[in-house]
C-alpha cells in the first residue's frame, strides 16, 4: 500500500489539486452514506478524487491497479448500506459532479448519461422529449443515475416498471485495471440483445466492486399522457395488503402501490400538514397513469375494490394535490425522523422484500418484532412488489437503544429470508448487509465470487462490499 | 458545545440521518462540489465539533462560512433539522472560540453598533464615490488592482447618500384619510444610506392606506450582520437596544421593509434569550408585532392604489424576486405579488426559480465573490428571460447584488421595492 502522503501527491500530480481531497475534515465527510452503520464508524479513505472523464478514472484506475490501492466509486452517498464508504481506506472516486448528459436519442427512445446526473433532473429533461425513465426511487431529487445502476435500484414504481437494471441498454466500464470496456455492444442502439453473455446485467447491482461505470444508455418510455392517484384509508394494516392482491386479482397493475402504517402517516402529516391524512392504521396510495379513458377507468375500478375494506378513498387527478400526495409518501424515508422528539431514525434493515402474498403476515411479524425489542418502527413502501421499508425511531445516543435497534434489525433481515423473500430489494448489499449473503445464496455465493475474483483479481475494486473483508 | 445563540445542538443535529436531500437544493453546492460544500458535510463536521471530536480551525471556519444561511436545505429537509440555524450557533460558537481579525471586529462591534460611527464611514464613502474617484478607478482598470474583497466590494456597492432616509422622513407622518393603524416604522442600516428612497416611499405608502407612522428613532443595527458572523453577543446587545425603544409604545404594529430586518426580528431575536427571562418576553412581543410591510399592507390596511398611472399609456413589466429571509424565513410571497399586481399599469411576469438564493447575503458577496458571482448569473439568466423593466425585491442586499448582475449583463432594468413603484401612484 502506497504510504497516504505518496497518494495524496500522486493524485494531485496526475489530477491537479482542484480535484483531490485531503484533510482531515475533507476525508471526514466521505466516511458516511445514511446507513447506521456508516455513522457508527468512521472509515476514513486516504484521499478523495473528483472526476469527470473516462480518460481520468482509466488513469486513475491504473494507477490504483499499480499501486494495489482501493477504489471506491461513490455518487451521491445517498445509498444506505455503506456501500460507498471506503470501508478499507484507500481512494474515493466521487463521481457526483460528473452530471453531463451525452445524448438524448428520442428516435430510438434512449440517453447516454454520466454516472453524477441527478434521476429527477434527467427526467426533468427527458419530458421536453415526451420521455422517462421509469424507475422513481424516493430519493429521485438527490440520487445519481450512477448510484442507481450501481445499486440496481428501483422504487415507487416498480410493481409496473420494474427495477433499473430493466432499462440499462449499455454501459462504458473502467475495468480495475483502467482498461476501458462497453457493455450491450459497442456500438449498438438496440433496444434488445442477446448477443454475448449480459454483462450490462452483471454491473447493475454489483456496487462498484467489478469496476467504475463512466458512461450509461438507457432505455426510455414515453410519458403517460394521463395520471391518477388514490390514496385509501384502512383501520386494520392487514387490510390494506388484502386490498393490494385484489387489485392484482382484478388483472389491474398500477403504476406504483405504496403503503405508510399510522407512523408514517402521522411522519407524513408533520413534514407537510397540508396533506393532512387521517390516521389510521395504514394508507395505500395507488398511482395509475395511462391515457386518460385508461386511467379513468382503472381509477373507476380499483375504487370499487378499495371501498369493500377502506375506511375512505380519495382520488385525486389534480396535478397539485398528486404531487403532494407522491411527494409525501416518497420523503417519508427522512421524515419518519420527525415522528418522536428527542430521537430519530436510522436505516438499518429497512428494505427487507417479501411475496406479496406473505406481506400481511410480514406487516404482523414486524410489529410484533418492534414491540419485543421495544423500538418503534415506521412500515412504509412499496407494498405492491412487497418492497417494505422498516424505519426504526430511536435514540443513537443510548447504547441500550442502538444495541436493541441492531437486534430488531437482524430479526428483520432473518423474517425475510424465513419468509422466502430477499433481504434487500433495492438498497444493495454494501457491508451492512454482507452478514447475510451466505444464508441468502449459499453456493451462488462462491460463483458471485469467482466471478469477482475473475474481473478484479486484485481485489482493489470497494472492498468489503457484498463479500465481508477477508474472503478469500 | 455552547453558543450565546440558543440551540439544543445534541437534539438538532441528532435529527439529520445523512440522507442527502440538501444536496439537491443548496444553491452553492451546485457550484461547489465535493461533500464538504454541501449542508450535510457542514452538520456533519459541526456535529464532531459538537462532540469534541475535532477542534476549532480555520479550515473548518472556511467550511462553516461557506454558505448563505438562505434556509433552502432547512426547508427541504424532510428530517427537520434547522440547518441554518445550527450553522449561525456554530459561527457563534467559533466565534468565541478562536480569535478574529481586526477588521471584522471593528465593522461589526465598531460601525455597526455605532450609529454616528456608521453614519461618517457612509459619508466617507459617498465622498469617494461622489468625487470621482470611483469612477476614475473603474475607467482606468485600476480597481483591478486592489485587493480581492475590497474590489468585490467598490464593484457591488452602490452609490452612497449624503442625506439618509432617517433625515429625510419626519418623525411622524400622519395618515392620508381615516387612521387605521399607529404603527412604528423601522428604518434598517442598508436602506437608510444605500436605498433612502425605500422607506421614504414606505411611509408614504403606509400613509396613503390609513397609517399613523412613526420613524423611530434612536434604534441601530438589527443585528442580523453580527449573528452571520458569529458576534451574537453584540446581537445581543443591539437586540435588547432595539427592543427597548421598539416595544416603548404600545404600536399596532413594527413595520420593516427590509426582509433581513424582519426576519431577525420575527425569528432570530428568540434565540438570543434564556427562556423566562424578561427580554426573552420582549423577543416573542416584538415577534408578533412585527411584519413585513407587503404583509401588513396585504393583510391588515388592504391596499388602495393612488390614480396616477407609472408610465402612461404603456404596461410595465414587473418580476419578483423573493429573498430567502422573506420567503422561507417568513412565509411571505404572496403577499409582493399581490400588491405589485394592485398597481395599475403593471404586467406580473413570474422569473423561473423567483426564490433562489441570489448569492449576495449580506456581506456573501464580497467575502466569497466568484461563489457569488456563479449563484447570481443563474438568477440573473432566469430575469431576463422575462424581459423586465424592473425586477422588484424586498431586501436591500438582494437588491445590490441583482443591480450588479444586471449591469454586468448590460440589462437596463431596475432593481426597486414593490413600495417604490406603489407609491409612485400617490399624487
Amino acid at each position: 500500500m502506497v504510504p497516504r502522503e505518496k497518494l495524496v501527491a500522486d493524485m494531485e500530480k496526475m489530477f491537479g489539486q482542484g480535484k483531490v481531497l485531503k484533510s482531515e475534515l475533507e476525508r471526514y465527510t466521505y466516511t458516511y452514506d445514511s446507513s447506521f452503520a456508516s455513522q457508527s464508524n468512521e472509515y476514513y479513505p486516504d484521499v478523495v478524487v473528483c472526476l469527470n472523464s473516462t480518460a481520468e478514472v482509466s488513469q486513475l484506475m491504473k494507477y490504483a491497479w499499480e499501486n494495489e490501492v482501493p477504489v471506491t466509486p461513490r455518487g451521491a452517498g445517498s445509498g444506505q448500506t455503506g456501500g460507498s464508504v471506503a470501508i478499507n481506506g484507500g481512494i474515493v472516486l466521487d463521481l457526483s459532479g460528473w452530471k453531463d448528459i451525452v445524448e438524448v436519442d428520442d428516435a430510438n427512445m434512449q440517453v447516454v448519461v454520466r454516472p453524477g446526473i441527478i434521476h429527477a433532473e434527467l427526467n426533468q429533461e427527458l419530458a421536453k422529449y415526451g420521455l422517462f425513465f421509469p424507475p422513481d426511487p424516493g430519493s429521485s431529487v438527490f440520487c445519481t443515475i450512477g448510484g442507481m445502476v450501481s445499486n440496481n435500484a428501483s422504487g415507487l414504481r416498480a410493481v409496473k416498471y420494474g427495477a433499473t437494471f430493466q432499462y440499462v441498454l449499455g454501459l462504458e466500464v473502467v475495468l480495475p485495471n483502467g482498461e476501458i470496456i462497453r457493455t450491450g455492444g459497442l456500438k449498438s442502439k438496440a433496444l434488445k440483445s442477446v448477443s454475448g453473455l449480459d454483462l450490462t446485467r452483471l454491473y447493475c447491482g454489483s456496487e462498484g466492486t467489478l469496476g467504475v461505470i463512466t458512461e450509461i444508455r438507457l432505455k426510455l418510455l414515453p410519458k403517460p399522457q394521463s395520471r391518477g392517484i388514490m390514496l385509501a384509508l384502512f383501520e386494520k394494516l392487514e387490510d390494506s395488503a388484502l386490498t393490494v392482491l385484489d387489485v392484482f386479482k382484478a388483472g389491474i397493475i398500477p403504476s406504483g402501490i405504496e403503503i405508510l402504517d399510522d407512523g408514517g402517516i402521522r411522519c407524513a402529516n408533520m413534514f407537510k400538514p397540508d396533506l393532512n391524512i387521517p390516521e389510521v392504521e395504514a394508507a395505500i396510495f395507488f398511482e395509475i397513469n395511462g391515457t386518460k379513458p385508461a386511467v379513468e377507468e382503472e381509477g373507476r375500478q380499483v375504487l370499487a375494490i378499495a371501498q369493500k375494506r377502506a375506511k375512505s378513498v380519495e382520488w385525486a387527478t389534480d396535478a397539485e394535490r398528486m404531487a403532494k400526495l407522491w411527494q409525501g409518501r416518497a420523503v417519508i424515508g427522512a421524515a419518519s425522523a420527525r415522528l418522536v422528539p428527542g430521537k430519530t431514525r436510522i436505516f438499518a434493515g429497512e428494505d427487507v422484500c417479501f411475496p406479496i402474498s406473505r406481506v400481511p403476515e410480514a406487516l404482523r411479524r414486524i410489529k410484533e418484532l418492534s414491540k419485543q425489542f421495544n423500538i418503534p418502527v415506521v412500515i412504509y413502501g412499496h407494498i405492491g412488489d412487497g418492497n417494505m421499508h422498516t424505519a426504526p425511531i430511536m435514540d443513537p445516543l443510548i447504547e441500550d437503544e442502538v444495541e436493541r435497534t441492531h437486534k430488531l434489525a437482524e430479526a428483520i433481515h432473518n423474517l425475510a429470508l424465513e419468509l422466502n423473500g430477499s433481504t434487500t430489494g433495492e438498497h444493495g448489499v454494501g457491508f451492512a448487509r454482507a452478514p447475510y449473503m451466505e444464508a441468502e445464496h449459499g453456493k451462488a455465493l462462491d460463483v458471485m465470487w469467482a466471478i469477482k475474483k475473475a474481473i478484479d483479481p486484485k481485489g482493489i475494486m470497494n472492498p468489503g462490499k457484498i463479500w465481508a473483508l477477508g474472503r478469500e | 458545545m455552547q453558543a450565546t445563540y440558543r440551540i439544543d445542538f445534541t437534539e438538532e443535529l441528532k435529527k439529520c440521518v445523512k440522507c442527502g436531500t440538501c444536496r439537491s437544493h443548496c444553491p452553492l453546492f451546485v457550484e461547489i462540489k465535493g461533500e464538504p460544500g454541501s449542508p450535510r458535510g457542514r452538520l456533519a463536521l459541526i456535529k464532531r465539533l459538537h462532540e469534541g471530536k475535532i477542534k476549532p480551525s480555520q479550515e473548518l471556519a472556511n467550511i462553516v462560512y461557506t454558505c448563505l444561511l438562505c434556509k433552502k436545505c432547512a426547508v427541504e429537509c424532510p428530517s427537520g433539522v434547522i440547518s441554518d440555524e445550527i450553522i449561525i450557533a456554530a459561527r457563534d460558537y467559533l466565534n468565541g472560540a478562536m480569535s478574529q481579525p481586526l477588521i471584522k471586529k471593528a465593522l461589526l462591534k465598531g460601525f455597526l453598533t455605532r450609529p454616528s460611527l456608521l453614519y461618517a464611514c457612509m459619508s466617507l464613502t459617498a465622498l469617494y464615490q461622489k468625487t470621482g474617484m470611483h469612477s476614475l478607478l473603474t475607467k482606468s482598470k485600476l480597481i483591478e488592482l486592489l485587493p480581492e474583497k475590497i474590489n468585490a466590494c467598490a464593484k457591488i456597492m452602490p452609490d452612497v447618500t449624503k442625506k439618509p432616509a432617517r433625515s429625510r422622513i419626519p418623525a411622524v407622518t400622519l395618515p392620508k384619510g381615516e387612521k387605521k393603524f399607529k404603527v412604528a416604522y423601522f428604518i434598517g442600516c442598508a436602506t437608510n444610506f444605500i436605498y433612502p428612497e425605500v422607506p421614504v416611499a414606505g411611509v408614504k405608502v403606509l400613509s396613503h392606506n390609513g397609517c399613523e407612522v412613526v420613524a423611530v428613532e434612536g434604534v441601530k443595527c438589527c443585528g442580523m450582520p453580527h449573528m452571520a458572523y458569529g458576534e451574537t453577543e453584540t446581537a445581543s446587545e443591539l437586540a435588547k437596544h432595539n427592543m427597548e425603544i421598539l416595544l416603548k409604545d404600545d404600536y399596532d404594529a413594527i413595520i420593516c421593509d427590509c426582509a433581513s430586518c424582519s426576519s431577525t426580528f420575527k425569528e432570530a431575536y428568540i434565540h438570543l434569550f434564556q427562556e423566562g427571562t424578561k427580554e426573552y418576553e420582549m423577543a416573542q412581543k416584538l415577534q408578533a408585532k412585527t411584519y413585513d410591510i407587503s404583509r401588513f399592507l396585504i393583510s391588515k390596511t388592504g391596499i388602495k392604489a393612488g390614480d396616477k398611472t407609472v408610465e402612461p399609456d404603456q404596461k410595465i413589466k414587473v418580476t419578483y424576486h423573493d429573498p430567502c429571509h422573506l420567503k422561507r424565513g417568513q412565509n411571505v410571497f404572496k403577499e409582493p405579488r399581490e400588491l405589485l399586481k394592485s398597481i395599475p399599469g403593471i404586467e406580473f411576469a413570474e422569473m423561473k426559480d423567483a426564490d433562489r438564493c441570489c448569492g449576495s447575503a449580506g456581506s456573501f458577496s464580497i467575502m466569497h465573490h466568484d461563489l457569488s458571482m456563479k449563484v447570481l448569473d443563474k438568477k440573473i439568466a432566469n430575469a431576463l428571460k422575462v424581459n423586465p423593466e424592473y425586477v422588484a425585491t424586498s431586501c436591500p442586499t438582494c437588491t445590490m447584488q441583482l443591480s450588479y448582475g444586471l449591469r454586468k449583463a448590460g440589462s437596463g432594468a431596475k432593481v426597486v421595492h414593490p413600495v417604490q413603484i406603489l407609491a409612485e401612484t400617490y399624487m
